[in-house]
């Protein structure tokens, strides 16, 4: 190993070292919070608050109500994750639908749909947005009974639910 | 002048590619626990060390795309981002094999999923990282401007 290679390999873990303190001294509160176990409960606490402020307006259900909802028949389920992921594995009869479709796919996906028809909206999993913006959009265009599943399909799937690869 | 023209050329491209690791390092220390959170969908990690990784590996970015900016330790700046930008690789790549569908968290102008995207963007950072590297160092090992050699009393 020659003399350059080495010094630059010491000067790296340096500059490591150092990041490393600037960012443990500048990010404390969220490395303590992280150390004791809490970041999970925060960071949804954190995601309720932005959702609250940013989606006012947008009713959401759990992963019970979703599938009593399912089970009923009665409700149009929307999945709002990209093509790839719903064509992988879906709700049954969901149509897919992502933010960017909408208006556009609204009248070509939900031609004739009743107003008032219930609609279920949900996407990947817990953290993502994307069933937000999908029922925002259709409260805008007028449709009145959009909630939106906030567990996503991830926590659907693990629970055992009905899921299918039909387009 | 085709020497010249040539460092400053590679030059620019060292302080281009420092200044795109400075910006997503700063995009996530502005936005800690988005990227906290970005970190702990990859399920690698446990919880406890995830805020540890979340705040100290934006500032690796920042410290590393800055030196090599300001043209500090270039060869050093240049092994830590090559190394980190294969510690990314790995994590997508593993992310990818066990079919986990997450944003990536990289950072970079927009929000993107992990994917074959991802994969392509950190393979062009590695070969530039790496490419440059090698071109530091074959220069000092010649006694180039800049080099260990010169520098030494």
């Amino acid at each position: 190993m020659s003399r350059g290679w080495r010094q630059d390999l010491a000067w790296a873990g340096f500059i490591l070292g150092l990041a490393m303190l600037f960012g443990l001294v500048q990010q404390w509160p969220l490395v303590r919070t992280s150390w004791r176990g809490e970041l999970a409960p925060r960071l949804s606490q954190m995601r309720e608050q932005r959702r609250a402020a940013q989606f006012q307006g947008v009713k959401t259900i759990d992963l019970a109500r979703a599938y009593a909802m399912f089970q009923s028949g009665e409700a149009l389920f929307i999945d709002a994750r990209p093509a790839a992921e719903f064509n992988e594995l879906h709700v049954p009869q969901a149509i897919n639908l992502t933010p960017d479709q909408v208006p556009a796919g609204v009248a070509e996906k939900l031609a004739g749909l009743a107003k008032d028809r219930e609609i279920v909206v949900y996407c990947g999993q817990a953290n993502c947005d994307l069933a937000l913006k999908v029922a925002e959009k259709l409260q805008a265009l007028g449709f009145t009974w959009v909630m939106v599943y906030v567990g996503g399909f991830r926590a659907w799937d693990e629970a055992g639910y009905p899921a299918d690869t039909s387009k | 002048m085709r020497i010249s023209g040539r460092l400053i050329g590679l030059r620019a491209l060292e302080v281009v590619l420092g200044g795109l690791f400075f910006y997503v390092g700063l995009q996530k220390v502005l936005h800690s626990y988005e990227f906290a959170e970005a970190v702990l969908a990859y399920q690698l990690l446990p919880e406890s060390l995830v805020g540890v990784v979340a705040a100290g590996l934006p500032w690796l970015e920042i410290v590393a795309g800055l030196c090599l900016v300001a043209g500090l330790k270039r060869r050093s700046c240049l092994l830590l981002l090559a190394g980190l930008v294969v510690a990314f690789l790995v994590v997508i790549l593993i992310t990818m094999a066990r079919g986990l569908s997450i944003d990536c968290g990289c950072g970079l102008f927009f929000q993107r999923q992990v994917g074959l995207g991802a994969v392509l963007e950190d393979a062009v950072l590695l070969g530039w990282a790496a490419g440059l590297y090698r071109w530091e160092f074959l220069r000092s090992e010649k006694g180039g401007p800049g080099s260990i050699a010169q520098a030494a009393p």
